[in-house]
């Protein structure tokens, strides 16, 4: 399984891999414009693929106010 | 996904609003050429600008700082301490951090000195958080900047900001605020400093990427005051927008700055008419603070009026 961390909302959730960022973040419910995904010191981009048994983080990028 | 620019390294960030993808090393070229071209475009800085970088904590303003830095410009931070429990202390924390890894110390603003923290400012004055928050910054922006010798006030508003702000302003046709928004408002003589927006040209994705790559410690939690504002349910608007039609945002935001001139003759509101064109008019000076405004007293003295006499809601 991909664990999937979402640190700003405090969420994090599995799913089987492997799998697209882009998919990754469909299944978040998560617009791709609107965050990083990082893994470690590693920025990837929505076509990357993410194996089963990696973590990747889903970081929001929009600020208010 | 290769690198566009150099077509060796992998992509690390991709930007379909340019159709393009970069490799770290790549994007840092593209991200400073973006903010060269900003300040460029409508001469927001000059070389021997003393600039004071008004620093949240947050992604944006660091990597301004940072960036304005590498380009070789003399900046100071200002940070605004805003009172609010836990997160105003985590804000300071980060930006501490930041200016001591550059030889740096930021200038530092307490509210809870000044007697305006923004969670009991707001209750007492019963103004909203963030309506109180832009009166104060903007207020004690300009006061450091002008009594600390700083020849231009730069904060860290993106393209995203921007285009929000626009749609917002749109949206409710204020024909005052869409004749002000520019990313350079000249200082207007009677102590109003030059304020610009360096990163208007780059969106939130870029900045924060362009954090992340540089390994700026920002702050990610989001202000907890914010979070009904009005200015992310704009922003959902254009991600929206922005997925579909990659691109959205900037064409939005750098037409209506090309054709400004010519939208805003077509609008015929009074409030249009009767708002001082920006420079054309010097700002007198507050009965109490003795700061710059266009009344007799300036916003910041009359929203400490109300707070002080203001009761707790």
């Amino acid at each position: 399984m991909i664990l999937v961390r979402m640190p700003q909302k405090k969420k994090e959730l599995t799913l089987p891999g492997p799998k697209r960022v882009l998919d990754i973040l469909a299944a978040a419910g998560v617009r791709p414009t609107t965050v990083l995904v990082t893994q470690g010191t590693r920025l990837l981009t929505k076509d990357q693929r993410v194996e089963d048994g990696e973590t990747v983080d889903i970081i929001s990028v929009v600020s208010g106010g | 996904m290769k690198c566009k620019r150099c077509r060796k390294a992998a992509a690390a960030v991709d930007l379909p609003s340019h159709h393009s993808a970069f490799c770290p090393d790549c994007f840092f070229v593209f991200f400073r050429r973006q903010v060269e071209e900003g300040i460029r475009k409508f001469s927001l800085l000059e070389p021997r600008d003393r600039v004071l970088v008004c620093v949240s904590g947050g992604k944006d303003s660091l990597v301004l700082w940072d960036i304005l830095m590498e380009l070789g410009y003399d900046t100071e931070g200002l940070y605004i301490d805003l009172g609010i429990e836990g997160y105003s202390d985590r804000s300071g924390e980060k930006i501490a951090a930041f200016a001591a890894s550059r030889g740096k110390e930021p200038i530092v603003v307490d509210l809870r000195r000044e007697g305006v923290p923004i969670p009991e400012a707001a209750k007492r004055s019963r103004k909203e958080e963030c309506s109180v928050c832009g009166t104060v910054k903007r207020y004690f922006f300009n006061r450091v900047a002008a009594t600390r010798g700083f020849t231009v006030v730069a904060t860290g508003h993106n393209l995203d900001d921007e285009a929000a702000r626009l749609l917002g302003n749109l949206l409710h046709w204020h024909g005052d605020h869409l004749e002000r928004q520019h990313p350079l408002l000249p200082g207007e003589g009677g102590g109003l400093v030059r304020k610009v927006k360096p990163l208007w040209r780059v969106s939130e994705m870029e900045t924060a990427a362009y954090g992340f790559l540089k390994g700026i410690d920002y702050v990610t939690e989001e202000c907890p005051m914010s979070e009904d504002a009005t200015s992310l349910v704009y922003k959902e608007a254009l991600s929206l927008l922005e997925e579909k039609m990659p691109g959205t945002r900037s064409r939005l935001y750098m037409g209506f700055l090309t054709k400004k001139g010519t939208f805003l003759n077509f609008l015929t509101s009074a409030e249009i008419n009767e708002a001082p064109p920006s420079g054309a008019e010097h700002p007198g000076t507050c009965a109490v603070c003795g700061a710059p405004t266009y009344a007799e007293t300036c916003g910041f003295c009359r929203l400490k009026e109300k707070v002080g006499r203001g009761a707790v809601r």
